[in-house]
């Protein structure tokens, strides 16, 4: 049929125009302020950004956590990947969308749960004075480990979603192929399963490492001002202290930190092939 | 004017700025079956798209049924079309699907009803009103597409190789019963096919393409046994085709003299016009099958690869041993360069 | 031996997984005025309370209509684009799935940033117009990607065939691009719904007097009082997404395009 450029693009361009003036415009605006100081051209935003001992600290926590978490997340994401992928097809679908289900809900009540478990009235003090380990309740809420556990929480379902559908166009006959040539479990997961899933793992590993450095909800929670990742510094450096400056610079780094780990987890998936 | 039904003047069609058939002139008859045929790339199914008006030419004109529709958008033509995949749609029964243009045109229902049942009646599917195109085989969804089309009672209905996706069994019946379908409406049909077989066996006349161009055009009959060029005849099953120089053949291979004096730049026999068993000129065995009523072998010659066939009463010779063949004059084809 | 593996290792993920919202669910039941767990006895009184805050009842008005208005918005103009991305061979194609997909690669608090100072303030938009056309773009990605894969497996021969029968180019649209993509539509629906629903980052810059989206009243009232009310309000939200998910997996086997 008759299709010109110019019918096609009235019917893309008011997404794209939507998006360029409601985001990119906005958003690349703000990037830019952080490159201004007094007028001109600078990078001494980010010069004194990273001057601060607080800041520094802020971002190695940012880029630990997420690490952390992406890892954690691929481990135990291999192993409930592969044992849904193992289950009959009726189960498979249920065990499936019990794994989505929690995307569904609000990260809200998803980190709120936290709070219940870790708090000073929550499960594990009641158990801890229950069972006479401590006289007083462990303070377990506002540290790292509640944030870790907080996000992984969030985003390992993104991980086991991503590696279930790389497993599943594994050909199925390949693992026993293996088994039958002599490969222990060992080398069947990482000459066999790990090379035909990296897709996946790449895919998964972008999400949840991106997620995790973007949260804001559940460092903001379950962090608080004790914790602060990147995210809950750019909103108290905006609020309380008015500092548009190095909201830019922080946007930025988000940015390039999302950027740089799904680059290098491509480059990983390419070069190991 | 001619009084030609569908008319194709000077037609030059183009995908993306290269021209895909370059003025191209076909006159089609009133109720005539016409085939094109050709290898995949000729400008077959560009030059189908263009008569149905989803291509629009670069130049020249199209006339149907005495009025220029050159600039007339494809839905207000009045031509069918029967896709390669039938493109029926999932989210309607057969009844919806046959019905489907007959309600855009605000008939009343009660025609509708009738039409869409007679229609469906015509090729054979009556009683599958309510099936969905998925609950149908191959087959039924053939028919189902053929009877959308006819049903609006199109001035020509396209066919698009409508019988590519059909297994061999299916396929010859449904050949004809295309035919049959054809003989009653009376409906002038456009069948558009890479197979010679189906071309020849359906078709009043072929239009047989090359690279946008018709290389020859005729009966059935004509170019089965009278194909005018080397692509032809090709084409037409002629599969051991020579260079002539006098009263020697020759071939990318070697040299063979005949002992006659070609009558033109080309001679070509069909495998079966090749004497085995008897001759002057010796070639080797290297494949031999069994096809039914008579044996399949390729030999080696001066040459290169010659295909013949012998009479099944003919004794079989066995693969590597030299066998007596000619290629008689009598038999051979004359074609043009 | 590997079954039982297999299903020990499934469950310690589902109940990570899982098990919080089990949590909440009985710490909204609780009859004292502590967020403990166990909870201090039974009672349905935090679950009746949330329905009697005024903030939350106005806040939970506005998250709907941003969600259900919002994802409409990021349709209409998310499906023409899917349809020329996937039906038309475009110049600029890759450059306009980049720029309508970015919205999902920046974070939500830079988008809300940017709004609240390049657009609320210097041009005077409303927050509430502004969270409006935050919700859509944040949502416009989900509409044209899953749109757009539901009209891949649509063949271009059935708009011809539409055509050669007598449809105009939008009768051909209308009559059977739509009716065949509708799952995909709702699917998208249901996925912006929710997405836009759960907001928090976009949002969070984007508050004013009285306007505020769910999530962030949420924030705002736990920073205030610490009873159990917000978690029978997210066990409430829970069954709401799970009743959301749950008729749309029945209606059109949602999950798979998730």
């Amino acid at each position: 049929m008759f299709r010109n450029t110019r019918e096609g693009l009235a019917l893309a361009l008011p997404a794209a125009i939507f998006s360029t003036l409601l985001f990119i415009l906005p958003v690349g605006i703000l990037l830019s302020e952080a490159f201004r100081q007094g007028g001109s051209w600078s990078v001494q935003g980010y010069i004194d950004f990273f001057a601060s001992p607080l800041n520094r600290t802020v971002f190695l926590r940012t880029l630990k956590l997420g690490v952390l978490v992406a890892g954690s997340a691929a481990i135990i994401g291999y192993a409930a990947a592969f044992c849904i992928v193992n289950l009959s097809p009726k189960a498979r679908g249920r065990v499936f969308g019990m794994v989505v289900l929690p995307l569904m809900i609000s990260p809200v009540a998803r980190t709120y749960a936290w709070i219940v478990i870790l708090g000073r009235t929550g499960i594990v003090n009641e158990a801890i004075t229950g069972l006479g380990l401590s006289d007083t309740p462990i303070r377990l809420l506002f540290t790292e480990t509640a944030v870790y556990l907080g996000l992984l929480q969030l985003f390992l379902p993104l991980m086991i979603i991503s590696l279930v559908s790389a497993m599943e166009n594994i050909p199925r006959d390949v693992i026993p192929a293996a088994r039958v040539l002599g490969a222990s479990w060992f080398a069947v997961f990482f000459k066999v399963i790990l090379p035909l899933t990296k897709e996946g793992l790449v895919i998964g590993g972008t999400l949840v490492f991106t997620g995790a450095l973007t949260a804001y909800i559940t460092p903001a929670i379950l962090g608080g001002s004790k914790v602060l990742m990147l995210e809950t510094l750019l909103y108290q450096r905006v609020n309380v202290s008015n500092d548009f400056v190095s909201a830019g610079v922080i946007a930025m780094i988000l940015i390039v930190m999302s950027f740089t780990a799904n680059l290098l987890l491509k480059r990983i998936a390419t070069t190991r092939s | 004017m001619s009084d030609a039904f569908v008319e194709l003047k000077n037609l030059t069609l183009s995908y993306d700025n290269s021209v895909a058939v370059p003025a191209l002139d076909l006159a089609i008859n009133e109720g005539e079956l016409i085939t094109l045929l050709g290898p995949s790339g000729c400008g077959k199914t560009t030059t189908m798209r263009a008569i149905a008006g989803l291509l629009s030419p670069t130049s020249g004109i199209i006339h149907i049924d005495g009025r220029d529709v050159t600039r007339v958008p494809a839905n207000k033509r009045g031509i069918g079309l029967v896709f390669q995949s039938y493109a029926l749609f999932p989210h309607l029964n057969a009844f919806e699907n046959v019905a489907f243009g007959l309600r855009l045109q605000k008939l009343p229902d009660a025609d509708i009803r009738s039409r869409t049942a007679e229609g469906l009646e015509t090729v054979g599917l009556a009683g599958f009103d309510k099936r969905r195109p998925s609950e149908m085989s191959g087959g039924q969804q053939q028919r189902l597409a053929l009877a959308r089309s006819l049903v609006m009672r199109p001035k020509v209905l396209l066919l698009d190789e409508p019988l590519s996706n059909l297994d061999a069994r299916l396929r010859l019946e449904m050949r004809t019963e295309l035919q049959r379908v054809q003989k009653e409406t009376g409906v002038t049909m456009v069948f558009v096919t890479h197979d010679q077989a189906e071309a020849l066996a359906l078709a009043d006349r072929i239009v047989l393409m090359k690279a946008g161009r018709i290389e020859q055009l005729g009966t059935p009959a004509e170019l089965y046994s009278r194909p005018r060029t080397a692509f032809a005849a090709d084409f037409m099953g002629f599969e051991n085709i020579f260079h002539t120089s006098g009263d020697t053949l020759v071939s990318s291979f070697g040299r063979l003299p005949v002992g006659y004096t070609a009558p033109s730049a080309l001679l070509a026999w069909r495998p079966d016009a090749v004497t085995v068993g008897t001759g002057p000129h010796t070639g080797t065995i290297t494949a031999s099958s069994f096809a039914g009523g008579h044996r399949e072998y390729v030999l080696q010659t001066p040459l290169g690869p010659l295909r013949a066939d012998a009479p099944i009463a003919v004794a079989q010779v066995p693969i590597g041993q030299q066998i007596s063949f000619d290629l008689p004059h009598q038999n051979a084809r004359a074609l043009a360069e | 031996m590997r079954h039982l593996a297999n299903w020990s290792i499934l469950g310690l993920t589902l109940l990570f997984l899982i098990g919080p919202f089990v949590i909440i669910i009985l710490a909204g039941t609780s009859a004292g005025n502590n967020l403990a767990f166990p909870p201090e006895g039974m009672s349905m009184k935090w679950y009746l309370k949330v329905f009697t805050i005024e903030s939350f009842r106005t806040s939970f008005a506005l998250s709907m209509a941003l969600a259900v208005f919002g994802t409409l918005a990021a349709l209409v103009m998310g499906i023409p684009a899917a349809y020329a991305l996937n039906r038309y061979d475009l110049p600029g194609a890759e450059t306009v799935r980049t720029i309508v997909a970015a919205p999902i690669i920046v974070p939500g608090i830079i988008i809300g940033l940017a709004l609240l100072r390049y657009m609320v303030v210097p041009l005077d938009v409303t927050v509430t117009m502004a969270l409006f056309m935050a919700h859509t773009a944040l949502v416009l990605p989900y509409a044209v990607r899953v749109v757009s894969s539901s009209m891949q497996n649509l063949r271009v021969d059935m708009e011809e065939a539409a055509v050669l029968l007598g449809c105009s180019r939008m009768q051909a649209f209308t009559k059977v691009v739509l009716p065949n993509i509708r799952s995909g539509v709702l699917a998208a629906f249901i996925l912006g719904f929710v997405t836009s629903f759960n907001q928090v980052p976009v949002s969070l810059f984007l508050s004013g007097p009285g306007v505020r989206t769910l999530p962030i009243d949420m924030l705002a009232y736990m920073e205030i009082t610490f009873d159990p009310s917000i978690a029978a309000l997210s066990a409430l939200l829970a069954f709401m997404s799970l009743a959301i998910v749950f008729i749309a997996e029945r209606l059109l086997g949602f999950s798979k395009y998730v």
